[in-house]
C-alpha cells in the first residue's frame, strides 16, 4: 500500500513538472489538482492481507519468517566446492597481490593507487595464424583491481587461490629548492645548462 | 610575492608586537609545518616544500614536463603554472615555495587557460607523428595534450615554413635520438651531470635554434644512459634495441628483480608471446631509487642467445647430443651413484637463485657430501661466513644517504653496482659528502681522496699516519665498503680482518651511534649472499683440494673450476641457461631457467631477500632449477621433500628465515666478536705487497659480466663503442 502511495506521489510529481514545463496536458491529468491528490492519500484504508498466508497459525508465521531471512555462518567462504573451477586453476595456481607500479616512462599515477591481483604467468605462444599471443591458461587475463589488500585477499580466500602479497616501499617526499642550482660552494650548483 | 619595502616589514612587526627574541626562539625550534591549502584542502608540510610537493601531499598531481623528483629543479617547461590567490601570474609550481595560508587553485579557469597555452606553444614545435613514434601509448605529452590541452589548433602553416626540424644526435647504441621531437624539458642533460656524473650534454643556441645534445658527435659514455629513456617526457630518446619492436598496449609488465649486479634492484619486465622485449626500472627507494643500470636494462636480448634448450649428454664419440629428460636425468643419477660422500662436489655460480642453492645442498647432503661451494671467494679466517654481518652491507643503501664518511676498499663501486655509486654521488651533492678510496684510481663520476692504492695504505689508516685517518676518527657516521674483489686475494682474509679491527676502533671511540654499522661489503654477484646463508663454502679451494670424481654446477660460469682441477676420468653436470664456460667443459647438460623465467629467491648485498616473477616461460626443455634437481633425487632414490614452490621455501625457512623474509632486511649483528675474532686472522697472514686491484676499471669491462650479459649482442655493440669512443679526438 505504501508502496503505491509512493508510486502515485511520483506520478503526480512528473504531471506537475510536464504541467508547469510543457503547458500541455492530458485531460486526466488536468483533473489531478494537487490538493485532490493530498485529499486521495490522506484517507486510511485497512492493510491488506495475503489469501495465501490467512489460515496460518502462530508457529507457522515464525517458521516461515526465519526461512526468509539470511543465515549467518562463522566458518570463511570458500567457494571452491560450487564454483565448478578445475582443481588445476584453484589450488595449484599463485595469486600475486601487488600494487602496481608507475610506469617508468609516464609521470602519471592516477591508475597505480589501488591493488590488483595476477596470477603466475603459464606458457605462451605466438600464435601462427595471426602472430597473436596464445595461451592456454584462461585465468592469465584475470586481472582485478580492488580499493585495499584485505580485500583481495578475502577474494583469493574465497576463490581457493593461493595468494602472496608484496607490499611497495612508499616513496618519501624531500623538500626540494630551486634556489640550489645557484648555490655559490656546494656541489648542488648546476654546471651545465 | 611582491617584497615590502624594509621600513615597512619592521612596522609590521611592531605593530603585531613581535620582539626580536621571539622570533629567533621560534626559528631554533623544530621546522614548524606549514599550512597550505590546495584547491580549498588544507595540507601541512615542512617549509621549502614548492607548490607542486605540497599539491602531490594533497593527492593533486599538477602536470608536468620538465620538473622530476630525483633531478634538480628547473623551471623551464612551465606546464606545472597554477593559479596562486592574491598573486597577479600564474606560478610555476615546481620552483615556487609554499607560503604560509597560501591558496592554491590547480583547477581553476586561469590555470586551465595557462597549460592550455603552454600545451599549445609546445604542440607549435612538436611533429605530430605520434603513429610512428615508439613513445606512442607512454608518452607524457600525449596524455597531458588529452588532458589539458586545447580541442584545436591554432597552428597554420600560412607561410609554408614548415615545422622546426632540428637533427638527430648519434649518441651510442643504447638511445636513438629524434630531436624534432624534443621540448627542451632539459631532463635528460640534468639526469647526466647529477646522477650519472658525465657532464657531455647540454643545450647550443637560443629561442626556436635551442637544441640539446653532445655539441660534437660524441658517445653518451655512461653506464646509466639508459634512463634518459625513461626520462624523456616525449619521444625525442628512445631506446635503440627496442626500437619499432612492440606497443606498451602490446605488452605485459611483470614485475620483477633483477640480478645483473649484488643489488637486485626492482624492474619490471616487458614481454610479448613469450619473448622479454624490454627492461625497465621499478621505483624502491630502498635499493634502486627509480634508476637502473644499463647492463640490466639492456641485456635481456641475451636471454634469447645462446640458450640452452635441451638436456645434453656426451656420446661415445665425446660430443654433447641432445637427450630426452628422462635419459638426462638417468645419466646424471648413474653418474652421481658411482660417487660417495666428498667424491661428489657443487658449485654455484653467480646467478643461482636460492631454491636451486636449496635443493642442491640437500641432495648432496644426502649424499654424504659436504662439499658444496661458490665462485666467489670470501675469506673464512676468524669469524668468516659465520656471522653475517661479516658479509653484508649492513648500512644498506639508503644509508649512504646518512653517512657523512666512506672509505671504499678495493671496488670500483661504479661498475660493480652502479645504483649504490649513484646513492654515493647523491650523497655528495646534496651532503657534501666526503669519500676516500684505497685501490686504483678509478673515475667515480665525484671527487674523491685517493688514500692510496695498496694495503699499506690500509695499514697506514689503521694505525693513524695517514692523513685520511684524522676525518676517519672525526666522523660521526663514518661508512667502510669493502668490495669483493679485495677479498678475492690471497691475503683477503687479512684486508676483512684489518677492516673489522679499524670499525671497532672507530667504535670505540664512543662518537659513533650505537645502531650505526660501519663495516659494509658489497659483492659482485647476485647469488652470494644467499649461497653465504644457506652455509655454501666461499671459493673452490675445497674442491681443488678434495679431487671429486663428480662435478655439479650450477650456473657456474666463470671458469673457476677446469676439468684439470678434478680427478682423472671425471663427470661434470652443468645445470644452468646459457652455453658458456661451464656447458663446455660438461658431461651432461641440464637446461635451467634464467631470471626472467622462474619464481626464485635472490639475497642482495643488504641482505634483503627478493623474488623474481616470472615474466616468460622457459624456452625448449628448459624447466625451473629446482625442479629439476627435485626430479633427479626421485631417480636416485633420495626423494627431496618438497612439491611445490611453498614448500621448498619452507625448507628454506628452516635453514634460513630471512631467505623468506621478502622485502625485509635482517638487522646481522655481533661486530664486537667478529673484530675480537680477526685476531685469529691477522695472527695467520699478513697483507702482500701488491696494490688492489680491481677486474671492471673502465666502461667496456662494465658491460659482460656473466653468462647473460656475454651473450647479448647489444653489450657487444656497447664494447665495440666505447672503444670507438676512445679513439675519438673528443
Amino acid at each position: 500500500m505504501a508502496a503505491q502511495r509512493q508510486l502515485m506521489r511520483q506520478s503526480y510529481g512528473v504531471f506537475r513538472g510536464m504541467f508547469l514545463q510543457q503547458r500541455c496536458l492530458s485531460v486526466t491529468a488536468q483533473r489531478l489538482r494537487p490538493d485532490d491528490v493530498d485529499k486521495a492519500l490522506s484517507v486510511k484504508e485497512a492493510p491488506s492481507k495475503d489469501t495465501k498466508n490467512i489460515f496460518e497459525t502462530k508457529e507457522e508465521v515464525e517458521r516461515r519468517l526465519k526461512l526468509q531471512e539470511n543465515i549467518q555462518i562463522d566458518v570463511p567462504l570458500d567457494l571452491t566446492p560450487v564454483t565448478g573451477v578445475p582443481e588445476e586453476h584453484t589450488r595449484t595456481r599463485r595469486v600475486r597481490i601487488f600494487k602496481p607500479a608507475k610506469n617508468a616512462m609516464q609521470s602519471g599515477t592516477a591508475n597505480i593507487n589501488r591493488w590488483r591481483m595476477e596470477f603466475e604467468t603459464r606458457e605462451r605462444w605466438e600464435n601462427p595464424l595471426m602472430g597473436w599471443s596464445s595461451s592456454g591458461d584462461p585465468l592469465s587475463n584475470l586481472n582485478v583491481d580492488f580499493a585495499d589488500k584485505e580485500e583481495a585477499v578475502a577474494f583469493c580466500e574465497k576463490n581457493g587461490w593461493p595468494w602472496f602479497v608484496e607490499d611497495p616501499v612508499e616513496k618519501v617526499m624531500k623538500p626540494k629548492s630551486y634556489g640550489l642550482n645557484f648555490h655559490w660552494n656546494r656541489n648542488t650548483r648546476v654546471s651545465t645548462k | 610575492m611582491m617584497r615590502l619595502p624594509v621600513h615597512r616589514v619592521l612596522q609590521k612587526a611592531v605593530r603585531h608586537g613581535v620582539s626580536g627574541n621571539g622570533a629567533v626562539r621560534g626559528l631554533a625550534a623544530a621546522p614548524e609545518k606549514v599550512e597550505v591549502f590546495i584547491d580549498d584542502k588544507r595540507v601541512l608540510v615542512e617549509p621549502g616544500t614548492t607548490v607542486l610537493q605540497a599539491a602531490a601531499v594533497a593527492g593533486v598531481e599538477i602536470p608536468r614536463f620538465c620538473y622530476h623528483d630525483r633531478l634538480s629543479i628547473a623551471g623551464n617547461c612551465r606546464m606545472c603554472l597554477v593559479e596562486v590567490e592574491k598573486s597577479l601570474k600564474p606560478v610555476a609550481s615546481c620552483a615556487m615555495p609554499v607560503m604560509k595560508g597560501m591558496r592554491v587553485k590547480t583547477n581553476s579557469e586561469a590555470t586551465r587557460k595557462a597549460r592550455e597555452g603552454v600545451m599549445e606553444f609546445l604542440l607549435i614545435n612538436h611533429p605530430l607523428d605520434c603513429p610512428i613514434c615508439d613513445q606512442g601509448g607512454e608518452c607524457d605529452l600525449q596524455d597531458q595534450s588529452m588532458t589539458f590541452g586545447s580541442d584545436k589548433s591554432r597552428f597554420t602553416d600560412i607561410h609554408f615554413s614548415g615545422k622546426r626540424a632540428v637533427e638527430d644526435k648519434n649518441i651510442g647504441p643504447l638511445v636513438k635520438t629524434i630531436m624534432t621531437r624534443c621540448i627542451h624539458c632539459t631532463r635528460c642533460i640534468r639526469f647526466a651531470s647529477e646522477v650519472a656524473g658525465v657532464d657531455d650534454m647540454g643545450t647550443t643556441g637560443r629561442g626556436s635554434d635551442m637544441q640539446v645534445g653532445t655539441y660534437v658527435e660524441k658517445m653518451l659514455m655512461s653506464e646509466l644512459s639508459g634512463n634518459i629513456i625513461d626520462l624523456c617526457p616525449v619521444g625525442a630518446l628512445t631506446s635503440k634495441p627496442y626500437a619499432f619492436t612492440a606497443r606498451p598496449w602490446e605488452t605485459r609488465a611483470t614485475e620483477s628483480i633483477d640480478v645483473m649486479d649484488a643489488l637486485g634492484s626492482n624492474i619490471v619486465v616487458s614481454t610479448r608471446t613469450g619473448e622479454v622485449l624490454r627492461i625497465l626500472p621499478r621505483m624502491n627507494d630502498e635499493i634502486n631509487e627509480e634508476w637502473i643500470a644499463d647492463k640490466s636494462r639492456f641485456s635481456c636480448d641475451g636471454l634469447k642467445r645462446q640458450r640452452l634448450t635441451l638436456p645434453m649428454l656426451k656420446n661415445q664419440n665425446g660430443e654433447l647430443t641432445p637427450v630426452e629428460w628422462e635419459d638426462a636425468l638417468v645419466g646424471v643419477a648413474q653418474a652421481l651413484k658411482s660417487a660417495r660422500g666428498n667424491q661428489v662436489a657443487a658449485i654455484a655460480g653467480g646467478l643461482a637463485d636460492a631454491e636451486a642453492l636449496t635443493a642442491i645442498k640437500d641432495l648432496l647432503n644426502r649424499l654424504d657430501s659436504e662439499l658444496l661451494c661458490t665462485e666467489e671467494i670470501f675469506p673464512l679466517d676468524g669469524s668468516g661466513t659465520d656471522l653475517r654481518s661479516n658479509y653484508l652491507l649492513n648500512s644498506k643503501i639508503a644509508g649512504i644517504e646518512e653517512a657523512d664518511l666512506v672509505l671504499l676498499v678495493g671496488t670500483n663501486p661504479r661498475f660493480e653496482a652502479p645504483l649504490l655509486n649513484t646513492r654515493l654521488r647523491k650523497s655528495w651533492i646534496n651532503n657534501e659528502l666526503n669519500v676516500g678510496l684505497i685501490g686504483p684510481k678509478v673515475d667515480l663520476t665525484y671527487s674523491y681522496e685517493h688514500v692510496g692504492s695498496g694495503p699499506d695504505s690500509l695499514n697506514a689508516v689503521l694505525e693513524g699516519k695517514h692523513a685520511f685517518s684524522k676525518q676517519l676518527q672525526n666522523a660521526k657516521r663514518p661508512i667502510i665498503i669493502v668490495g669483493s674483489t679485495a677479498l678475492q686475494r690471497a691475503d683477503g682474509a687479512v684486508v676483512l680482518a684489518k677492516i673489522q679491527k679499524l670499525c671497532s676502533t672507530l667504535r670505540a671511540k664512543g662518537s659513533i651511534d650505537q645502531d650505526w654499522r660501519v663495516l659494509n661489503v658489497l659483492h659482485r654477484v647476485a647469488s652470494q649472499v644467499a649461497a653465504l646463508d644457506l652455509g655454501y663454502a666461499p671459493g673452490a679451494q675445497k674442491i681443488r683440494d678434495a679431487k671429486p670424481k663428480v662435478l655439479f654446477m650450477l650456473g657456474a660460469d666463470e671458469g673457476v673450476i677446469k676439468r684439470e682441477d678434478l680427478a682423472p676420468g671425471s663427470f661434470i653436470i652443468y645445470q644452468g641457461h646459457h652455453g658458456d664456460k661451464g656447458a663446455e667443459i660438461a658431461d651432461a647438460v641440464l637446461p635451467g631457467a634464467a631470471y626472467t623465467e622462474k619464481q626464485a629467491t635472490y639475497v642482495n648485498t643488504e641482505g634483503r631477500a627478493q623474488q623474481t616473477i616470472v615474466a616468460v616461460t622457459a624456452p625448449g626443455m628448459a624447466r625451473e632449477d629446482w625442479k629439476i634437481v627435485r626430479a633427479l633425487s626421485e631417480i636416485l632414490g633420495i626423494k627431496l621433500p618438497y612439491d611445490n614452490l611453498n614448500e621448498i621455501r619452507r625448507r628454506m625457512g628452516e635453514i634460513a628465515p630471512n631467505l623468506t623474509r621478502y622485502g625485509d632486511v635482517e638487522d646481522a649483528n655481533y661486530f664486537t666478536q667478529a673484530a675480537q675474532l680477526a685476531d685469529l686472522a691477522l695472527g695467520k697472514g699478513s697483507l702482500t705487497t701488491d696494490p688492489l686491484d680491481v677486474p671492471l676499471k673502465e666502461l667496456e669491462d662494465y658491460y659482460m659480466t656473466n653468462s647473460i650479459s656475454r651473450a647479448s649482442p647489444t653489450m657487444a655493440k656497447c664494447i665495440q663503442s666505447v672503444r670507438k669512443q676512445r679513439q675519438s679526438k673528443y
